[in-house]
Order: structure tokens, then C-alpha cells, then sequence
């Protein structure tokens, strides 16, 4: 603000060379003005002035549900930055400021909001929306405002392979990788055919693009592979089908809302494969509420547990969460969604607010997080294992890889009458 | 082909079938008595969902106990929103005449009112409980007792419904409402107080509907719109306004979504739903069951 007056007043000086001099005091007279009240120049911000922190966030839609625990975290992150006096601006500390829009589950939507956030309400920081596609959405975003952007509850092949220098996934299960996870452990288990069922959404379609062929490599059988819709009520003729075949492995790559479906459906037809996997949904709360013992010996995408004692504040993430919200945190996307915020508070604290400081310090360098040691190459998070949980006695369980596993794969007992 | 003579797939059209015959009757009844169009009938499904599962949740209460509680809170609130919006619209004559398309963007915005308010009181997440989760097996027919209990209880109000309309003398007046609305004041029907029932009835039955779904399906504020658009579906295909003829074909998609899917491709789910959809009214205007004015 104190810029454009004094660059409005420097323009009525040369129109009017006579008032010259008086404009002159005046301009004297309002940089002393701002400068006395904390009014600072932009790079000499105060330490009062709110860091704000933008993103998109689906409050409606169909990842609504999903997207609640991300909000969460954000909430979460914030109110602990703040209370430890804010967020560490290359030694200055500042209070964080959210400020978000509903994104309704709309990629265009997303556009939009980004577009907003950076031109309109100027954040000086952005975190991510909700799901693959929302993020290739804001990827383009990012790019063309170069404003670096760490994301986390999604992943993409076809991105990475686009060679974005703007955004990165703090997982570690791209799908090509959970592909080679997920086939090594078949090939260790005996697995000898599988029925697959994938949602028609970009990360589960990019998941089947992948696996098909590794499985085809290990001489794996498909002997079902089916494709659906998001909006899908009832999976009836799908499950027949699989009862049918008789796999020895079932891989649902499916959204919480089919894999609550499937789940449900599996259970009333006595799918009796003694390894199924389900995607995305199992490590919500929702899930053991709703399943209960049912889940035990469900393998479900993830890497993260708080009882690994060697990532730092793995466990302290779990016990906050569970105090603010009263709720365990989902072990798929809460470590994901912090991470994300970690990798840009440590980003910020080394070279402050500067988006082009700040996207080559997240491009090269190692960042202490509550899932282990982050490390980007391009866009991909090559630092975390491609990992595999398992709800083992109602816990859940890091079962693959071997280097953070804490309990071997089991296969799953028959789901209960009751 | 094995899959199609499957009794699982028959009961999974079933249950789906008597879901949607039960939302399309309360949302039949709005449109035939006031040529009202509903479009937050899917919220009040929504809204019998979280009451059910509160009340399991904090109270332990039965979900076929409270489904009377949340159809009786869900009528009491179609009594609300009668009294309170549309009344005196349909009073005035001149209003009334417009209020079939007015009354479609009054009910989208109490839509994304109820949507709202229900995400800022319950959060996003989804919600879920078991009750009755036990599988019972007929033959090679597995079912989960919640499922059974949704299809009998969907079978028992759709036969209360069908007989309260052929034999009581409320019923009747709703009928008679449907048929020719000043007729039916000629002889005496009490229109005001049909409306107040017909609307009450609509929203408890979507209410009592939600209570059935929080059985079986997670709960979120925003569950109720594919019920609406399923809905609404199932009462054109039926003809709007005919009640009888909009329970056949709530069943009718039921067996067209699931037996459809199970004959193609479950990537054509939607396609199916719309495609018939689509292709009825184009051979029939006045809906598949519906009769061609004479």
C-alpha cells in the first residue's frame, strides 16, 4: 500500500515539476508514517504479520469425506506452529494464517482457487487440495506462477513424467512403485492369480496401468479385471464374477466410499481370498467403526506408523491428533498431509519466503519428517518406501517393505459371521 | 450368464429397488398433491441417516426404533417447511401458477442450507455404525441382516402406503388432489390439510428411508443428492404424480442398475440409469408406466 502511494506520488511529480517540492515532503512525511506504525516494505515483514497460507480444500463432493482428515492436519500443523510463537521465517517468527476456499471436488474449481490465492489474496504460502486429479489441476497453476507448492494426497505417473518444477508428492507410493511393492509381495506369498477392480479415477487407473504388466512379468494370472465408476451403489455382479474365479488374491483399487462397498459386499458373498488389498479407505476411522473385526487382514496402501521410533514425532503426531480431534489420525493420508506442511515449515525456516529459495531448497535438499527422511528427485519422494499396511488384531500394521516393516503378512482369516 | 440367475443378484435389485421405491413415493407425494419438485428430498434421506446414527451412537438406541424417530422429526420438519415457504404461495393463485419451477430452485437452495449446516454440525467425515451385521444364508444366498431388514421394512411401508391410499379417506383425498385439485375442493377435500399430510408423509418416508441407508452405507452431509437424482429419475419414469405406477418403477431401477451392470460393464453404470432414462422419454413422454392422455 505504501509502495502505490509513493509510486502515485512519484508520477504526480513529474507531471507537476512546480509542486516538486512539496510532494517531496509528503513522500518523506508517509515513509515516516509507515515505518512508525510497522507499515515494513515487503522482505522486512514484521514479526506480527501472519504468514498466510493458502490452499483449496474439498469441503463438498465427492472427496469430501476423504478430505476432512487433510483440513484436519492443516488445522492441526497451524495451531502448533503458532503455539510454539509461530512459523520461523528464516529466524523471524510469524503467526500462520489459513486461508482456504471449498474446492467442491471440482478440478476446475481448483484452478480457480489457486489462481485466487496467489493473484488475489497474495499468500505467501501454498498447501495442496485433495486427490490426483485436484493437484494436476493446481500443477498448471503452480507452473505458470512459479510458486512452489509440496503436495501430498495424491501421486501421478503421467505428471512426473511432464517434468513439473513447481510441485512434489510426499508419498512414496507412486503407482508404479506400489505396483513392484505389491507384485514382490505376491511373489513371496505364493500368489498365483488375482481379480482386479479399479474406480475410474486417475490414481487408481494409473495403478492398474501398472500393475497389469508387472504381474504379466511375474506370471501372475488376472482372472478378473473390471473397471467402475466413482458414483457405483452396488458391486453385486463384479463379486460374483470374482467368487467365481476364485483368486487367491483380490486388489481393489478403489476410493473410501466403493471401498466401503466392496468391503461390505466381499464380506456378505464370503470372498475368502486370503490376500485383499483395498486402496484408499481402510485407515479411516470411519472404516472401524463401520467393519470392525472385518478389517482384520485387509491390506490396504501405506507407510507410516507412530510406532516407528525412528522417525521423529511419528508418535507425537498420532497422540495430538487424537487429542484435538478424538479420533485416531488415518495412517495413509494424516502422515502424508504433515509432511507436506514439515518439508515447507524447514524450507521456510532455511531461506524464508522467497519462492524461488524455497523450490530449490525442496529440490535438493533431505528433510527430517514424521514418516523418515524426504528426499525429491524431480516430483517424486524417493526417501519413503512404497509401503503396504495390514489391519493385523484391529491395528493397523506396516507389513512391506522388510526395511520398516513391524510385522510379517498374514492371510487373512475368514471374515466373521457376526 | 451363470451371474444372472444368481438369487444374490436378484436380492442386491431388490434391496436397491425398495430404496428407491420409498424415496420416490415421498417425493411423488410433494409433486402430485402441490406440483412441488423436491430437490432436497435426498438431504431429509440424509438427515434420517445422521438421526439414526446419533442415536445409536450416544444412546445405543436401535436404528429400528429411531427410524420412527427420524420419520417423525422429518415429517415434523415437511410440516415446517410447509408452513413456513409454501403455504401462502400456494394460496395465491397467481403465485401458485408459478411455483412448480420456483419451487424447484426454493428447494436446491434449502438443499445446500440442510448440506451445509449438517457439514458444519457433523464435519465431513464419514459416518458409520454396525447394527445387525450378521450374515444369514438362504441356499447360495448370502445377505447381511441389516439389508434384510432394509427390504422388509421397504416392503412393509410401500404396502401401508399402497393400501392407506386405496382405502383411507386421507388417502383417497391425496388421490383425488393428484387427479384434479379443484374438483377435489368441489367436493369437500380439505386442501390444506392434504398438502400438510402429503408433506409430512414425503419427508418422514425420506427420513424413515435414511434411517434404513445408516444400516448399510457411510454417512455424510452431501450422501442425499444421488438419491435425489435417482429420485427424480424413478418418478419420471413413472410419471410424475402416480404414486402406484412411481413404486414399479423405483423397482424397475433397481433391476435396470443392477442387472443392467451385471449384463455389460459396471463402467456403464451410469450410462445404463440414463440411458434408459433418456430412451423412455423419448418412445413415451409421459413416462414408461405412465398413461398417454386420452
Amino acid at each position: 500500500m505504501v509502495d502505490k502511494l509513493v509510486g502515485k506520488l512519484n508520477a504526480l511529480a513529474v507531471l507537476n515539476n512546480n509542486a516538486l517540492g512539496e510532494t517531496h515532503m509528503l513522500k518523506k512525511a508517509l515513509l515516516a508514517l509507515a515505518i512508525g506504525s510497522g507499515l515494513l516494505l515487503p522482505g522486512t515483514a514484521d514479526a506480527a504479520d501472519p504468514v498466510k497460507v493458502g490452499f483449496a480444500v474439498a469441503k463438498t463432493g465427492l472427496f469430501a469425506g476423504a478430505a476432512d482428515g487433510q483440513i484436519k492436519i492443516y488445522e492441526l500443523w497451524k495451531d502448533q506452529v503458532n503455539a510454539r510463537g509461530g512459523l520461523d521465517v528464516k529466524g523471524v517468527k510469524r503467526p500462520v494464517e489459513l486461508v482456504y476456499y471449498d474446492d467442491q471436488s471440482d478440478a476446475g474449481k481448483v484452478v480457480q482457487i489457486y489462481e485466487k490465492l496467489i493473484t488475489g489474496d497474495k499468500v505467501d504460502l501454498l498447501l495442496a487440495p485433495y486427490g490426483t486429479s485436484s493437484h494436476i489441476a493446481a500443477a498448471g497453476v503452480v507452473e505458470r506462477y512459479k510458486f512452489p507448492m509440496v503436495g501430498n494426497t495424491a501421486a501421478s505417473v503421467k505428471l512426473r513424467e511432464i517434468k513439473p518444477g513447481n510441485i512434489w508428492f510426499t508419498t512414496g507410493q507412486m503407482p508404479d512403485r506400489l505396483a513392484v511393492s505389491l507384485v514382490e509381495l505376491f511373489k513371496l506369498k505364493g500368489i498365483k492369480s488375482i481379480a482386479l477392480l479399479a474406480n475410474q479415477l486417475p490414481f487408481s487407473l494409473e495403478s492398474k496401468t501398472y500393475l497389469v504388466p508387472a504381474l504379466t512379468k511375474a506370471g501372475i494370472e488376472v482372472k478378473v479385471s473390471e473397471e467402475y465408476p466413482p458414483s457405483i451403489k452396488d458391486m453385486t455382479a463384479m463379486l460374483i464374477n470374482v467368487k467365481q474365479a476364485n483368486p487367491d488374491a483380490v486388489v481393489a483399487f478403489s476410493f473410501p466410499s466403493d471401498s466401503a462397498i466392496y468391503l461390505k459386499q466381499a464380506r456378505e458373498l464370503g470372498i475368502d481370498a486370503k490376500f485383499q488389498f483395498v486402496e484408499v479407505g481402510p485407515t479411516e476411522a470411519a472404516f472401524a467403526k463401520q467393519f470392525g473385526e472385518a478389517l482384520n487382514g485387509i491390506v490396504t496402501m501405506g507407510h507410516w506408523t507412530p510406532d516407528n521410533k525412528q522417525w521423529t514425532g511419528a508418535r507425537a503426531l498420532f497422540d495430538s491428533y487424537v487429542q484435538k480431534y478424538n479420533e485416531p489420525p488415518s495412517y495413509l493420508n494424516a502422515p502424508l498431509v504433515y509432511m507436506s506442511c514439515q518439508i515447507l515449515e524447514q524450507a521456510v525456516a532455511k531461506v524464508g519466503l522467497d519462492r524461488d529459495a524455497i523450490r530449490k531448497t525442496i529440490a535438493t535438499d533431505t528433510f527430517d519428517t514424521v514418516n523418515g527422511p524426504v528426499k525429491f528427485e524431480g516430483i517424486e519422494n524417493v526417501g519413503t518406501p512404497a509401503g503396504l499396511l495390514q489391519i493385523q488384531g484391529g491395528n493397523m500394521t506396516l507389513i512391506w517393505p522388510p526395511s520398516i516393516a513391524t510385522a510379517d503378512f498374514k492371510p487373512k482369516p475368514a471374515w466373521p459371521a457376526k | 450368464m451363470s451371474t444372472l440367475f444368481s438369487g444374490q443378484l436378484l436380492f442386491a435389485a431388490l434391496v436397491v429397488g425398495s430404496i428407491y421405491v420409498l424415496i420416490a413415493l415421498g417425493l411423488n407425494l410433494v409433486f402430485g398433491t402441490m406440483r412441488l419438485l423436491d430437490a432436497a428430498h435426498g438431504d431429509i434421506v440424509m438427515l434420517g441417516a445422521y438421526t439414526s446414527f446419533w442415536l445409536f451412537t450416544l444412546s445405543g438406541m436401535s436404528p429400528l426404533l429411531s427410524m420412527l424417530v427420524a420419520g417423525a422429526l422429518s415429517a415434523g420438519f415437511g410440516a415446517a417447511i410447509y408452513y413456513g415457504l409454501f403455504r401462502r404461495l400456494l394460496a395465491n393463485t397467481q403465485l401458485s401458477q408459478r411455483l412448480e419451477g420456483n419451487s424447484l430452485l426454493l428447494f436446491f437452495g434449502i438443499s445446500i442450507i440442510l448440506q451445509n449446516v449438517a457439514a458444519l454440525c457433523f464435519d465431513t467425515t464419514p459416518r458409520a455404525y454396525t447394527y445387525l451385521d450378521g450374515i444369514i444364508r438362504f441356499g447360495n444366498v448370502a445377505m447381511t441382516g441389516n439389508r434384510i431388514a432394509v427390504l422388509i421394512i421397504a416392503a412393509v411401508l410401500c404396502a401401508a402406503a399402497f393400501l392407506f391410499l386405496r382405502f383411507h379417506i386421507y388417502g383417497l383425498a391425496i388421490k383425488a388432489l393428484i387427479q384434479h385439485r379443484q374438483a377435489a375442493a368441489v367436493v369437500g377435500v380439505n386442501i390444506e390439510r392434504i398438502q400438510l399430510l402429503s408433506f409430512a408423509i414425503g419427508f418422514g418416508l425420506a427420513g424413515l428411508a435414511g434411517s434404513l441407508l445408516s444400516m448399510t452405507e457411510q454417512i455424510t452431509p452431501f450422501m442425499g443428492f444421488p438419491f435425489t437424482v435417482a429420485g427424480f429419475v424413478t418418478v419420471i419414469l413413472g410419471g410424475l404424480g402416480n404414486l402406484t405406477r412411481g413404486m414399479a418403477a423405483g423397482m424397475f431401477l433397481g433391476f435396470v442398475e443392477i442387472y443392467g451392470v451385471a449384463l455389460t460393464s459396471p463402467s456403464l453404470h451410469s450410462v445404463l440409469i440414463y440411458g434408459v432414462f433418456i430412451v423412455v422419454l423419448f418412445l413415451q413422454s409421459q413416462g414408461l408406466l405412465g398413461r398417454r392422455p386420452s
